[in-house]
């Protein structure tokens, strides 16, 4: 009795976290010209006509662009500084803390906002760039954290041996810590992209005409348009994400790093 | 030495145009001034959507932990094997765009979705009601964005119980509901809390759900800023709206820790 109570509650609370997942297929399946669910008949026209969207392919280029390199920034900042955190008693080490991790607690449209009103306008920043600045800050809690967890499960004792046998403490990182901390790296990198590539209120204020990250260019298209396509496209990124966290979970076990 | 860059980087490029920003609430034509607050406080709308905001934070933190501490608990109870491929089915919505997972709400609550056409269908009215931008659509949403974040802490927390502490419990003529009352409870109270801060700062915060499920009819404060800025440019109720956000968030931060570590 207990046990189907429990099946139970289950099954509806994922009906509701995933179902919607399964409309949203649906609908960019439709052969009609509405948005519907049921769909009018069944085709994959909508899935096609998302790739014809000039407009899509160009906001999912800066997007992908956005999200490979602002993370890769991220890790080049982010994993030194975890280093330093997790193997020396650095001075003001809770106020790094707190500033690094700040991006996940400040709300991402002030800093768009900010960073539109006193970096792009004054300094005569292109929009590309302070994009580029705040995807890669955003992503750095996570480099930051993910990575310090991968140090603080290796023994600190072997980077040592290598160095008293005559290592640099570059070479004994570069050749024995970064080998070993690979898959934490990796699994940040995967966390940072799909971070990044989802982001919504930061680049909301530093968007422009021809500079717009996909979720951005999908919110302007459906406001002024109520076809399947946005459906069909939140679709095929649905799929993405998860295909991507799929391969991640099998080939590196991404669930033990994040 | 190590830490710097990073340290460096998001202190320029993500704080300081933050803290500019909420000085501006504080300012009028350059001068100092606290007449933008008196003035932003003083608007019906303004107190409205504050109001409203706070109500559905706590609403979505409410519910979900309800519905989230239900599911949690389920979800220890299953054989382990079982257990992490559940769990993995509830994390996966994370790592979708928000946008596709608001976008979904749009066909179901749609003038031709599917709870109109059961409506219809059913005869229990004649035309398509409105479901959309209403704070039920906004509610329903931002439920389904933060379910996770409260399913999370919690069967994390269920999972560090001390299996022997409710044998004990049984064993010294507890029932079930004392068990549940007195023991599990209480040792699963952070998870609790952390989950409720987690969403309730989400909520407050989120921006895509308003817009798309509550539009100019339902605004938050997140979409009011946005309307504010790109409709009157009017940067000092910004200022003011991204400094009650900012509070609010680390607030409720530091308040849930403070009941998460306080002594029962």
């Amino acid at each position: 009795m207990r046990k189907w109570i429990s099946l139970l509650i289950i099954g509806l609370t994922l009906t509701f976290l995933i179902g919607p997942f399964f409309i949203i297929i649906g609908a960019g399946l439709s052969a009609g010209e509405n948005l519907a669910f049921p769909p009018d008949g069944l085709s994959l026209n909508w899935y096609w006509a998302v790739f014809k969207v000039e407009s899509f392919r160009e906001s999912f280029a800066l997007s992908l662009f956005l999200a490979v390199f602002g993370t890769l920034t991220a890790l080049v900042l982010g994993v030194p500084a975890a280093y330093a955190l997790s193997r020396y008693r650095i001075p003001f080490a809770e106020t790094v803390k707190m500033i690094v991790a700040a991006p996940i607690i400040v709300p991402g449209i002030i800093v768009g906002l900010g960073l539109l009103r006193y970096l792009v306008i004054p300094l005569d920043f292109t929009v590309s760039l302070a994009l580029f600045m705040a995807h890669t800050a955003l992503v750095i809690p996570y480099a930051v954290r993910v990575v310090t967890a991968s140090l603080e499960n290796l023994r600190s004792d072997i980077e040592e041996a290598a160095i008293l046998l005559g290592c640099t403490r570059l070479g004994a990182f570069v050749k024995v810590v970064l080998p070993n901390i690979r898959g934490g790296v990796l699994a940040a990198f995967i966390l940072g992209f799909v971070t990044s590539f989802n982001q919504v209120p930061v680049s909301l204020f530093l968007s422009g005409p021809g500079v717009r990250t996909l979720p951005i260019d999908m919110l302007a298209y459906m406001e002024i348009t109520y076809d399947p396509s946005v459906a069909a496209l939140s679709a095929l990124l649905a799929i993405m994400s998860v295909g991507i966290i799929f391969l991640a979970e099998k080939f590196l076990g991404f669930s033990r790093y994040v | 030495m190590l830490a710097l860059p990073a340290t460096l980087f998001t202190a320029t490029f993500f704080l300081l145009p933050v803290l500019v920003l909420l000085s501006e609430g504080f300012k009028i034509d350059d001068a100092w001034s606290l007449q933008g607050y008196a003035d932003f406080i003083s608007k019906p709308l303004n107190q409205t959507v504050f109001f409203r905001t706070l109500k559905l934070g706590f609403l979505v933190a409410g519910v979900s932990s309800i519905i989230g501490y239900a599911t949690a608990f389920s979800i220890f109870h299953l054989p382990p094997k079982h257990r992490g491929r559940i769990f993995g089915l509830v994390v996966l919505p994370l790592m979708i765009s928000p946008v596709a997972r608001t976008y979904a709400w749009i066909v179901i609550l749609g003038r031709t979705g599917i709870v109109n056409d059961a409506i219809v269908g059913l005869g229990l009215s004649n035309t398509p009601i409105r479901l959309l931008f209403t704070e039920t659509a906004v509610f329903l949403g931002l439920l389904q964005l933060f379910m996770p974040l409260m399913i999370i802490p919690l069967v994390s927390a269920m999972e560090n119980l001390p299996s022997d502490a409710i044998a004990a419990a049984r064993v010294l003529g507890a029932n079930w509901l004392q068990v549940f009352l007195k023991v599990i409870l209480p040792l699963t109270k952070e998870g609790l809390v952390i989950g409720g801060t987690l969403v309730f700062t989400g909520s407050l915060t989120a921006y895509i759900t308003p817009a798309i499920l509550g539009g100019a009819k339902v605004l938050m404060l997140e979409t009011l800023l946005y309307q504010r800025v790109n409709v009157a440019n009017d940067f000092v109720s910004a200022g003011i709206i991204a400094t009650i956000l900012i509070t609010m968030s680390f607030g409720a931060n530091f308040l849930f820790k403070r009941i998460a570590t306080a002594r029962t």
